[in-house]
């Protein structure tokens, strides 16, 4: 039994070691008030970023735009978490940063009514509050950093009208029907193709997924004859269109037009370069973004409430030199 | 805790001194708490070992502690309740759909909440009981059951303040939704908290002091033996598990509250936390060992635990990999100590 109790403590201690020895130096930082600083250029500042799941690309690339900016200046620590898509695991982080006194919170909320009140409790404790990506409700927090689903949609419905011009008939594959970004890249595209003759065969729901959308162009490849391009939600629904379209094995994937959002790195902007997506449009992180008004935040430097990003088209002419901004 | 030994176990002193494994275990994960802790930027203070810490374990595990107070219940009497964690989704949803959507004052909705969570343990109880069938596969029916009927009566959605047009709140979910999350005056502690620890401590009385209590020894024990010996092995039963799941309906009213919003798909996979939390603590899974103190001290190395690993930002797959080695190593003790 004796032996059995220290193998228990053993394997516990053990097993620590192990899990944080592979977290950085991030806690070293020392000496501050948690208070804005006047001109304290040779501070360094401790922020506490939260991302509420890393198991999407888009949320991974959000964490490393964040620290290729920081990386640039010295005086930034940051602490990552990841609340592996857990509201109860963000609200708990919101509370642990508090009690380590960070100078400012970043926080890429899961779902905006269980995160408001422990914000707004970060922001009670004088610890300002910079969200990013979706917004929680009231407005109990500093800075509110996002995309424009509706203005990425109406630029995606422009080209579309352009690219066809004027008239066709088009598929679109929604993301998830139900959230909030599905319906408004529908929106804005509707809105954006407005006046045209483009009319949509079919609007079909593949929750953002690349295998679903897959299966559902097949199906929409064999009913409908003639279709003349694709509207893709996000990169990977477009790229699984392509794919049915090159497995049908008529070579349609070369007669239709493919477009897709998002414009990862590893997704859209090589599907682009590849010529597999005609365009692919930005959702952007605003990681760099995030980084720069927390600097100015934490120098003291008053901050827009609410800072809306554009977006970039990409396209295969564009696309080495950065895309084009709109 | 002596005293929750059940009658079959030979009580040498070996024995008695064994039952305090679980203290010790929690002992040894509350100093490497101390150990490895990360320090507040301005003070330097551990962070770890402040009251707020404490404080925010207890009400961060209140859920799963809840979850784990009915399921020692029935695990005493040699069951096993899955559908804990969709009861718990459900009653959320509901609490939410009656409060936020029709309007109802808080005390009703609780009510009925609590009756509809009682109501589906009974069935599993009556079911379990009168049938004779499984207590695995009936409750893993009450689970998928419990779940489709959270996204029945939400109509697939959170149930949040202006999510329909008709309902009655439009604005704000009502005020008892924030007053469980916030800090009671003097005490320091949140409501959710508090629940979770009155309604442990009374369970414990319960299940060391009552009839009802040692009737579920003795069922979980040898249940040709408790029926011959003239228990009411039916109703225990059904009491049983009809405690079990308005336990999960109580923590669905507390999530509903914590996170501000009723979510049909809240509370999947706490079942298998709280079976784990319940086995930490020392109740035997063939039923008839074990007690109430035994699973608080369980919920709590699982919450000190998390809490440490989370606090040093310990990533997920290490992470995952220490839980496990936990559970394991505390089910091994368990069976050290039954040969």
């Amino acid at each position: 039994m004796k032996t059995m109790k220290f193998a228990f403590a053993g394997v516990l201690a053990c097993a620590l070691f192990a899990g944080i020895n592979t977290q950085s130096e991030s806690h070293a930082a020392g000496g501050l008030k948690p208070a804005p600083a006047t001109k304290g250029a040779r501070k360094t500042f401790t922020i506490g970023m939260s991302q509420c799941n890393l198991g999407e690309p888009y949320r991974v690339q959000m964490n490393k735009d964040i620290e290729a900016a920081a990386a640039k200046h010295p005086e930034l620590k940051i602490i990552y978490r990841d609340a592996q898509n857990r509201s109860e695991t963000q609200q708990s982080q919101m509370r642990e940063f508090v009690q380590q006194r960070v100078n400012l919170i970043l926080v890429s909320p899961k779902e905006a009514r269980p995160l408001t009140r422990p914000i707004a409790e970060a922001m009670d404790a004088g610890i300002p509050v910079i969200v990013l990506d979706r917004k929680i409700t009231g407005d109990k927090y500093t800075c509110f950093i996002g995309g424009d689903n509706v203005k990425i949609g109406r630029e995606a419905g422009k080209y579309m009208a352009q690219l066809l011009g004027g008239k066709g008939n088009i598929i679109e594959i929604q993301g998830l029907g139900t959230s909030s970004p599905a319906k408004e890249r529908h929106d804005g595209f509707m809105d954006g193709i407005k006046g045209s003759q483009i009319k949509i065969l079919e609007s079909v729901d593949c929750q953002w997924m690349e295998p679903n959308a897959q299966r559902e162009m097949a199906s929409a490849l064999s009913r409908f004859p003639k279709i003349d391009a694709v509207y893709g939600q996000n990169d990977p629904s477009a790229h699984g269109a392509y794919q049915a379209a090159k497995q049908e094995g008529k070579g349609r994937e070369k007669q239709i037009k493919f477009i897709g959002i998002d414009s990862l790195p590893n997704e859209g902007i090589r599907y682009v370069k590849d010529g597999v997506l005609n365009a692919t449009f930005q959702y952007p992180t605003g990681g760099a973004d995030a980084i720069d008004n927390a600097l100015k935040i934490l120098n003291g430097q008053k901050v827009p409430k609410n800072i809306i990003l554009g977006t970039r088209r990409f396209t295969k002419d564009n696309v080495a030199k950065g895309g084009t901004p709109l | 805790m002596a005293g929750e030994a059940t009658e079959h176990a030979r009580q040498n002193r070996w024995e008695q001194l064994s039952q305090y494994r679980g203290l010790l275990a929690f002992v040894a994960v509350f100093i490497l708490g101390c150990l490895y802790t990360p320090h507040a930027v301005d003070t330097g203070r551990s962070i770890f070992l402040s009251w707020r810490t404490q404080l925010d374990i207890l009400y961060e595990y209140c859920e799963y502690g809840l979850l784990a107070t009915g399921m020692t219940l029935v695990i005493l009497a040699a069951g096993i309740d899955l559908s804990v964690g969709s009861v718990l989704g459900c009653s959320a949803t509901l609490f939410a759909v009656l409060t936020v959507g029709y309007g109802w004052h808080i005390p009703e909705a609780i009510a009925v909440t609590l009756l509809f969570g009682m109501g589906v343990g009974a069935l599993n109880g009556f079911l379990i009981a009168r049938f004779r069938m499984q207590p695995f596969v009936v409750t893993l029916a009450t689970m998928t059951a419990a779940r489709g009927l959270a996204k029945l009566i939400s109509g697939g959605i959170k149930v949040a303040p202006a999510a329909k047009e008709w309902y009655k709140l439009q604005d704000n979910t009502p005020p008892f939704f924030s007053w469980m999350s916030q800090s009671l005056p003097h005490l320091g502690m949140k409501p959710a908290a508090l629940i979770f620890l009155v309604s442990i401590l009374i369970m414990a009385v319960l299940v060391a002091r009552s009839t009802f209590g040692r009737n579920l020894y003795a069922i979980g024990g040898n249940e040709e033996a408790a029926v011959l010996s003239g228990i009411a092995v039916h109703r225990a039963k059904i009491i049983a598990y009809s405690l079990c799941a308005g336990f999960a309906a109580l923590a669905g009213i507390i999530n509903a509250c914590r996170q501000d919003i009723g979510d049909p798909e809240a509370g999947v996979g706490f079942e298998l936390d709280a079976i784990a939390a319940v086995v930490i603590g020392g109740t035997s899974l063939a039923g008839g060992r074990g007690g109430m103190l035994f699973t608080l001290v369980g919920v709590l190395i699982i919450a000190y635990i998390n809490k440490i690993l989370s606090l040093n930002a310990v990533a997920i797959a290490p992470r995952m990999i220490i839980q496990a080695a936990i559970i394991l190593v505390a089910v091994l003790i368990q069976r050290q100590k039954r040969s």
